[in-house]
Parts: structure tokens; sequence; C-alpha cells
């Protein structure tokens, strides 16, 4: 990594306790760092064992509190309580929002949490910050999981008592190729090296994958194919993939992702007990931070209760005179929060449908997440699958990262003589890869769940007489306008001889390789010609940096149309 | 200077030794018949997963998922990726039955499976349950005037090769659109017909290559009269039936699964080390680092 080691200190020695492991040096941990919780866990010769930190907890708080300019995060550092993090100097949810620029409707939504996150709607990164002795203390997202990240190695570093480098983390299928740079930055800061970034579901789906080839011992290939249907939902992304698995290999069949999670319900909820709360804390002073705080405990509260009970009594005291006292009903919740849940279910059946799979053809409904406690999910699913029954042998909390810890061993090429990593996963593209072309118009060179390694290609050309270069913008995502997709870098193609428009082919190239690297060549040829007029460019995405949220703006202000390129042929 | 490039820019790696002819297939790319001429320069994709021409999905699935566990860049390492890409380019045309029908006309194979009962696989896919009539158009008679397809355009298609309609899914519209589209014919060669004898009728009707006597004969051909030709054959696979002898008509040779495999072991390690050439000279060129993730 070009990047310099970046290391925090940390004020508390993590001592681990003492235990022997047989673990090879080599092999990857498995991290997975949730919007409000993350784990860690480590294949150990025989099978996947989750590591505690000092308080023997497993599942460890994603936050990074400031204090006197020293940060420590939710691995070492003890919080008395809920209400302590909740005091203007706790930065969390930053899975929320990094890689993300100040027009993103997700950072909007997140300006009532108990810091600052400011925004100025010109497409840079936000003003986060943490309010130490009563200075506000700007930080970024990547900084925050850095600092989370450096503990998270001294507590794997103390327990299996050998340098950690290599790490396999889980990510949100809805993640641009821009915020995955984001996070194997965060990483580098840290000093990890990142084998793999797994979507999280496919890291559920490379583990169900070892449990039925434990299960049926058969040999590889045999018929025994079953389908999978996997459903994650946390506290910050859902995300839904169709897995097809046989003789240990996970085939992707389709991958839907988005940012609706247990922060969403959180919000809506908020809102509902107080509905003035946005303006009321504005001014995100000490108070109102308090305020805030009070309000999210005791919400979320009422949310975990809500899922073992029908009715749930809360009562809270803000402060300033503001007092809550209200007995919400489950029912209650679910009219609240019923976008949310309709967006859940739109997205499984999108990827029912990508898949090409009929509901009867899934052998196995899987749903995992600290949303799948919430008896409204269950019941979405359920009926979706017309009350199938759910697959039970996952711990919802510990699949994702159990899921990366299998693939930080195979990924690392250990082998396991009872066959237990005799597995692979064959990932598929959450989102589609393509240039701009035809005006404004996204067109994608490589489709949405398209099998990786992936290469396409695709033949564009000149809009105008005598056009001696072009530009090639890449962009990632859904959207048939290019302003509503992620944009991931952009370069010229130079010396195209001079011709008529429509005459000079300008192949465009996209290549995703196992490690989900994304190489974009492009070069000309002339019709006639047996070797391309240029020399071919190869260009490594995402080139683009923070402030990238007006590059599209900015180049079309300077460039206009002169260097568009428009589709010779769409594939048939 | 920009062969490793160029080799890799134009997706065939498969011979390295005429990248002037790789040169040429780019241009051709822009031509409408893209898809036959680049078949035609590529290894076929039956070959690749060491299957044979008329396998089934469920013998393609497998076949490809042997070969990924092998060859997957997690398994393999870098030099995978070559050949992995190749693996699923060919997994993903074959698994399509449109797709797959389009590539073993561009290759000249003609797929004709035989199930193990001796019963013919149609051409045309079934919407909604089986049906005791079916229909189908005899291509002797049609003149392609596209009639049909305007109607119904779920139900048939016109094949632009042939010249003629064909039934692509049965029930694909709306009983009355089909109606319709029935009585549109200006010749009348759309047929209801007996489900059964639906499989003879449309394998009979693709044109069946003929074989030539030096300069004499050749081309292609199919019965005169499909009706009375299907009525045999159906007759024929019956005999067969009772006879037990099931022997699939459409190959030219019978391999195990372990010769199989052996083939197409042999023919990925000499693929393998072309992949791995062109592989190594682009990283000392470069210096590109593969393993960063």
């Amino acid at each position: 990594m070009a990047e310099p080691a970046y290391t925090v200190a940390s004020d508390s020695e993590t001592t681990g306790e003492e235990k022997s492991s047989s673990t090879f040096p080599e092999i990857a941990i498995g991290v997975d760092i949730g919007t409000s919780q993350c784990s860690v866990a480590v294949w150990n010769g025989s099978q996947v064992e989750l590591l505690k930190n000092t308080r023997n907890q497993k599942m460890m708080k994603s936050y990074v509190t400031f204090k006197d300019d020293i940060p420590s995060g939710g691995i070492s550092s003890l919080l008395s309580h809920d209400h302590e993090m909740l005091s203007g100097s706790t930065i969390f949810n930053m899975k929320r929002l990094i890689g993300r620029v100040d027009t993103d409707p997700v950072v909007h939504a997140s300006k009532n949490l108990p810091f600052l996150v400011q925004t100025l709607d010109i497409g840079v990164r936000p003003f986060i910050a943490a309010l130490v002795n009563n200075v506000w203390r700007s930080t970024t997202p990547e900084e925050v999981l850095a600092i989370f990240l450096v503990e998270l190695r001294a507590m794997a570093e103390a327990q299996l008592k050998r340098p950690i480098r290599n790490v396999v983390l889980t990510i949100p299928v809805s993640f641009s190729r821009f915020q995955l740079t984001r996070i194997e930055r965060a990483c580098a800061m840290a000093g990890l090296r990142v084998l793999r970034l797994m979507p999280e579901p496919t890291a559920i789906a490379l583990l169900y994958g070892q449990q039925q080839q434990q299960t049926s011992h058969e040999n590889m290939g045999s018929g025994s194919e079953k389908i999978a249907l996997i459903f994650n939902m946390g506290a910050g992304y859902a995300d839904v993939a169709v897995t097809a698995t046989a003789g240990g290999v996970s085939q992707i069949k389709a991958l839907a992702g988005n940012t609706i999670g247990g922060e969403d319900l959180l919000q809506n909820m908020m809102r509902y007990l107080l509905p003035e709360s946005e303006s009321l804390f504005e001014s995100h002073g000490v108070k109102e931070i308090e305020s805030m705080a009070l309000l999210r405990v005791a919400t979320q509260d009422a949310i975990r209760k809500l899922s073992s009970e029908t009715s749930v009594q809360v009562d809270v005291d803000l402060g300033n005179g503001l007092k809550i006292c209200k007995v919400v009903g489950r029912n209650e919740f679910e009219q609240v929060n019923r976008k949310v849940f309709e967006k859940c279910e739109s997205l499984i059946i999108q990827c029912l449908q990508d898949a090409k799979v009929e509901v009867e053809d899934v052998n196995d409904v899987i749903i995992v997440g600290g949303c799948s406690f919430i008896p409204k999910v269950k019941n979405i699913v359920s009926s979706i699958f017309k009350g199938k029954q759910l697959y039970e042998g996952m711990n919802p909390l510990e699949a994702a990262v159990r899921g990366a810890a299998v693939e930080g061993a195979v990924a690392s090429g250990i082998s396991d003589p009872f066959g237990n990593l005799d597995l692979l996963t064959i990932q598929a593209t959450p989102l589609a890869i393509g240039i701009q072309a035809d005006g404004k118009s996204f067109v994608p060179v490589i489709p949405r769940n398209t099998t990786i390694p992936a290469r396409k290609d695709l033949v564009f050309t000149t809009i105008h007489d005598n056009q001696r270069e072009a530009l090639i913008i890449v962009y990632e995502g859904e959207g048939d306008k290019v302003e509503e997709n992620h944009l991931l870098g952009y370069f010229k193609i130079m010396g195209i001889p001079a011709a008529p428009k429509g005459v000079p082919e300008i192949n465009v190239c996209m290549d995703i390789d196992a490690g989900n690297v994304l190489r974009v060549l492009a070069g000309v040829v002339m019709p006639g010609s047996r070797q391309p007029a240029n020399r071919v460019m190869e260009v490594r995405m995402p080139t683009v940096d923070d402030g990238h949220g007006w590059c599209a703006e900015a180049l079309h202000r300077a460039y206009g149309s002169t260097l568009d390129m428009v589709t010779v042929q769409k594939k048939a | 200077m920009s062969v490793g490039i160029v080799s890799g820019f134009h997706l065939n790696l498969n011979d390295n030794t005429s990248r002037w002819r790789k040169n040429y297939n780019l241009i051709r790319c822009c031509n409408s018949r893209r898809n036959w001429k680049k078949a035609a320069t590529q290894k076929n994709y039956y070959e690749l997963l060491g299957v044979s021409a008329d396998s089934s999905a469920q013998e393609i699935k497998e076949a490809y998922r042997k070969l990924q566990k092998r060859y997957h860049p997690d398994v393999a390492g870098q030099k995978g990726h070559e050949l992995t890409l190749k693996l699923n380019k060919a997994y993903e045309v074959l698994m399509e039955k449109e797709r797959r029908r389009k590539y073993d006309e561009s290759i000249g194979q003609m797929r004709v499976r035989f199930a193990e009962n001796g019963t013919l696989l149609g051409y045309s896919t079934w919407n909604g349950p089986l049906r005791p009539r079916a229909l189908f158009v005899d291509e002797n008679a049609c003149i392609g005037c596209r009639e049909c397809v305007h109607h119904a355009r779920n139900t048939f298609i016109m094949d632009e090769a042939v010249g003629s309609a064909r039934v692509k899914v049965q029930y694909g519209d709306a009983n009355q659109k089909i109606e319709v589209s029935v009585e549109s014919c200006p010749v009348n060669c759309i047929y209801w017909v007996e489900t059964e004898e639906l499989a003879a009728l449309e394998f009979l009707i693709q044109p069946q290559p003929k074989e030539g006597y030096g300069v004499f004969g050749g081309g292609w051909e199919r019965p005169k009269n499909v009706f009375t030709a299907a009525k045999s054959l159906n007759q024929q696979l019956k005999r067969q039936a009772e006879t037990g002898n099931n022997q699939r008509t459409g190959g030219d040779f019978e391999e195990t699964s372990a010769q199989a495999e052996a083939r197409a072991n042999a023919s990925m390690k000499m693929k393998m080390g072309s992949v791995l050439k062109i592989w190594n000279w682009v990283k000392d060129t470069f210096g590109m680092n593969a393993n960063q993730g």
C-alpha cells in the first residue's frame, strides 16, 4: 500500500487471555465492522473462532471517543453507560458516512446524530466533528475507522500472539467502488492489508456453503445443488443475495443492497416520539446534544423491547422541560416504519428476479443481522416465501464475520485435512459499471450481477468531425442518467486520427479480477487498419479523490460536448 | 511494445501467435455479423468446459463448477484470471437457452438431444402447464410474412437466418391473440398439433446438413412433408425404447467422464501455458501488482 502506516496511540493496553492457538502465521483475519457493532474472527486450524476483548465480549460497539486529543475506541475503553457515549465527544455510525459527499441524502439523514455532521451541499466531504472540551475537533470517517481498526488489530495480535497484517473485511452490497477505496485507506492507516472486501451476504453464503459441505459428505459436483436466499439487515444497510451452492462452490446469482437499516427505524421512531426534534437540536449545544442522546437511547431501548413485547412504555426526561411519556405499540412502530419495511420487501423480490429464481426453488432462507430480531422483518420474509421455515444454524450477529474468517483462510491458501476449506465463492458485481455516452446517458459496459472475474467491451465513436480526443468518464450504478450514478474516474484518449464523425472506433474494455480490481482499457481503431491507432490506455479505477462530487459538473462546464462519444451498437 | 496490452484488450488469449489476426477480429466487431465471426475464431465453449455439445444445463453447470474450483484465481492465483474469464463467458452463453441456440448455430453444432426415455427435446418452451395441443409452424410452407409475429409477439419469432417464423413459447400470448395470428397466416402454415408429436416436428423442421458427394449435393435440407416424417420418427423412437436401445444418435462418439476430464485437463494445461506466458510478460513490463486487493 502506498499510504504510510498511520498509528494512533491507544491509551489502554489490551492484554488478551492466555490461549494456545494453532493458527498459521499468514492466515488473514475476518473483520466485520458494522454500523453499530463489530467483531473479529479467525480460522484456528479446525474451525472459526471469534476473538473476545478484555471484557470478554465478542461483539464490540463501533465508536471512537475523543477525549483530550487521545481518541479511544469501543474495543478497549469501558463506558459506564450509553449516555456517556452520547456526550458529543463520541463518533459513531461512520459506516453510513464513509466515502459520501455532502449532497448525499444519507449524510443529510445523519445530521441529528449527537455530534456534528454539517453539510454545505457542494459535493465535498461533510464536516464531521466531536465536541471535546467545548471545542469541535474535526475528524473523518476514515480516521475513526482507522483508530478503531488499530484497536481491533492490537486485540487480535495480543490473543493470537503474532503480528496481523492481512484482513478480509465485509462490506455492504450498495457500497460504491469509491467507498471501497476509503475502507482500504482506513485499513492502510491502521497498518492492515486488505486481502478481500466481501459483500456481507456473500460471506454468509460462503459460510452456508461450508455448512452444506459438512452436512453432506458427498463428492463434489454431485447434483445436490441448493439455492439459498440471504437477507442481512443491520443498523446501516440491508443486503440480499441469492446463492447456488453445490460441492463447496457458492455461486452468487444476484446481489441487491440499500442504505436502509436499524438506524432508519430509530430515526423514524425518534421523529414520531418528538416531531420537532430536528429543529430543537439544530444548534448542537451541549444541552441539545445531551437531549438528543437521551432520546436516542430511550428510543433504541423501546425498539429492542418491541421485538419481544407488543407494547412498551417510553418515559424519558430530556431536560429543558421536555418530557416524553408515551406507550408505544408494536403496530405503531410498524406503521411509522412502513416505508422501510416495504423497501426490504422490494429488495428481496428484486434480488429473486435478478437471479431468475422462483420462490419455490429456494431451498433455504437465511435472515441475519441485528434487524432480523424484529418480528415484522421475519413476517415480511416468511410471507414472501409462503410461510417457509427459516434456516437455523446461523448466529444472526456472527454469520458475516464467520464467513469473512473462512474466506480469510481460503484466500490465504490454507488447506484443511478434512476438506472444510475446500470452498469457493464465485462473486458477482453488485452494480453496473459503464461510461457516459450518447449525451448524458449511462451506458453499462459490465452489467449488474455479472460473474467475476469479468471482462466486457463495447465500441463507441466520435460525435464531431476531426475529433482528436475523447473523454471516458466511468460511472458505477443503476441509473439511466450519469448523474444518478457514482463517479469513479475519467481520462482522455488522445491522438485519434482526423476522420469524419462516427468513423473512429473507440473500444472501451473493462476488466474486473477476482480481487475486485477494476481496470478500464480504451483504444482507437480506424476501419481498415489492423492495429490500434494510438497506445491503448489502461487505467485502474477508481481514480477520483475527495471532492469528486463536483468533478463531473466541472468537466461538463469546461468541455461541453466537445469530447463526447456515442455508442456504435447496443449489445444484441 | 503494446503486444501484451493488445492481446489482453482483444479478449483473445488462446492463440498469441497470430496477433494481427486478433486485430482483424476487433475490426469485425462492429460488423453486424459479429457473433458469427467471433465464434469461428475462438475456442469452442463446449471444448473449454470439457462437455459434449448435447449436454444438459445440469452437466454444464457441474463441469463449470469443477473447473472453477481448480482454476478460479482464489484457488489458482492470478494466473487463473484469463481462463476463468473464458469459463464465465462460456457458462453465461450456454446456460441461456436462446443464447446457446444462437451459439450452436454459429459454430455449426446441431444439438440433438435424446433424453433417457428416447424422446426428443423440442425447440419451443412452454408458458404455463403442458397442454394437449401445441402450435407448430410448417416452415416449408411459411413465406416469412411476419403476420403471426406481429399479432402474438411472445409466442412467435422470426428466424432471420432461415427466413421463416417459428414458435418460441407455447401459449406465450393470450388465447385470443394466438387465434388471430393463426387466422392471419396467408398460407395457413400454422398448425395445432398433438403435444406428443411436437418435439419430433420441431426437431425435423430444423434444416439438417446434407451429405455431399464431391461437388454434388451438400447444403441443408429438411423433410418435404414434416408431418409424415415426424410420425415415422416417433415410431422409430418407440421401437428403440422397446428394444432398450437408447443410444444417442446425435453425438459422433461417446466419451466416458474420465476421458472427458482427461481431455479437458490436457487442453486446459496447454491454454494455461500460453496465459502464463503473457501474464509474466505483462507483469515484467509493467510491474503490475496483481495481488493487491
